[in-house]
């Protein structure tokens, strides 16, 4: 049975399961391996845990393509969203941004979250560009934050306010 | 000095030890200052033991904390740290909690601080470091910008203080800019 959370053009987002152990590298974080045993352990243990990692596949292939990571610490008030790109995906950008344009409505309109926040690098164009059509307000850079290679770029973060919060002198 | 790793005129920063749980869990007991988070809330000293025996956990290290000690009659006044470490790219997160109040405003705190940045840039090679405050920690942030830091930007709604969300204040600090910093802070300690 295929559980699919959002659907978009290109990709869609479900629940990761345990036979993803065997693409690891496709939705865990970081430049680091990942082999069969231990992302089995990871995904039990993620499953436990309070933070949701969802899998975004590419519809037409059925391939992971990456990963969104939601952590909220107050019951989904407020909610930080992180994306892992898989190293064998050669459009990373447009699937991104393609999925922060699912993302944010999901949580900011459908789930009542007060503030969704995401980092993104500033050489993300198309998903930088996604932000701020879908409203999103640049709270923070940091700069030189993330590592390419030959060469530093700035990390920015950028916060969905909902508006149907009233908070006062915020 | 108990395995020092980095020396001061009066303060040395060392690894921080489960034997410490207890006198973080006092420095919390006794706090005074509401102003730096949403108020005072009691500590386990069981509680710390299992954070300071997690940080021993991974190597390298996710989250780097050491015990600060004044040098004379070697006592623990609090702790500094580098949390959330990517090796990767080289960033990192610094947070500093000393007490009780009386060991505040005597210096100790920016010592241990240089410290700390000093093993950050020049042991371990980070590129930049971030810092999180409360908009309300008006004293923290007066700090970071002693230290080199400069505003980054604003995370809206934060957290609650005083009945309403409020933000927080981050702030980012590269290796030159904490080194005018520091030359700065030795000259008006030399001068006064």
């Amino acid at each position: 049975m295929r559980i699919v959370y959002l659907t978009g053009e290109r990709v869609y987002l479900r629940p990761l399961v345990l036979t993803d152990k065997d693409c690891g590298s496709a939705w865990h974080p970081g430049p680091f391996l990942m082999g069969a045993a231990r992302a089995e352990n990871v995904l039990k243990d993620e499953a436990a845990g309070r933070e949701r990692r969802l899998a975004l596949v590419r519809s037409e292939t059925e391939e992971i393509v990456g990963s969104v990571k939601l952590v909220s610490n107050d019951g989904f008030r407020r909610c930080w969203v992180t994306f892992h790109m898989a190293p064998s995906t050669n459009d990373p950008d447009a699937l991104r941004a393609e999925a922060l344009r699912m993302i944010v409505p999901w949580l900011r309109d459908r789930m009542e979250v007060m503030v969704v926040s995401v980092d993104v690098a500033g050489d993300e164009v198309e998903t930088i560009a996604a932000a701020e059509e879908l409203g999103m307000v640049l709270s923070v850079r940091f700069r030189e934050f993330v590592a390419r290679a030959g060469c530093r770029v700035d990390s920015l973060t950028y916060q969905a306010l909902n508006p149907r919060w009233e908070v006062k002198d915020a | 000095m108990r395995n020092p790793v980095m020396v001061g005129e009066r303060v040395y920063l060392r690894p921080l030890e489960v034997q410490d749980a207890e006198g973080l869990a006092s420095i919390d007991a006794v706090e005074t200052d509401t102003f730096m988070w949403r108020g005072p809330m009691p500590s386990s000293p069981l509680g710390h033991e299992k954070w300071i025996a997690k940080l021993y956990e991974h190597l390298p290290p996710r989250d780097i904390a050491f015990a600060v000690c004044l040098k004379e009659a070697d006592r623990f006044i609090g702790m500094v740290g580098v949390y959330s470490v990517d090796f990767v790219n080289r960033v990192g997160e610094t947070g500093s909690y000393l007490g009780p109040a009386e060991v505040r405003d005597k210096g100790y705190g920016t010592e241990a601080k240089h410290l700390l940045l000093e093993y950050c840039f020049d042991r371990i090679h980070l590129h930049v470091l971030q810092s999180f405050v409360l908009e309300t920690n008006t004293r923290s942030s007066a700090a970071l910008a002693k230290q080199g830091y400069r505003h980054a930007g604003r995370i809206k709604w934060a957290d609650i203080k005083n009945g309403r969300y409020v933000d927080g204040n981050v702030y980012d600090v590269m290796r030159d800019e904490w080194l005018v910093a520091r030359d700065a802070w030795l000259q008006s300690r030399s001068s006064g």
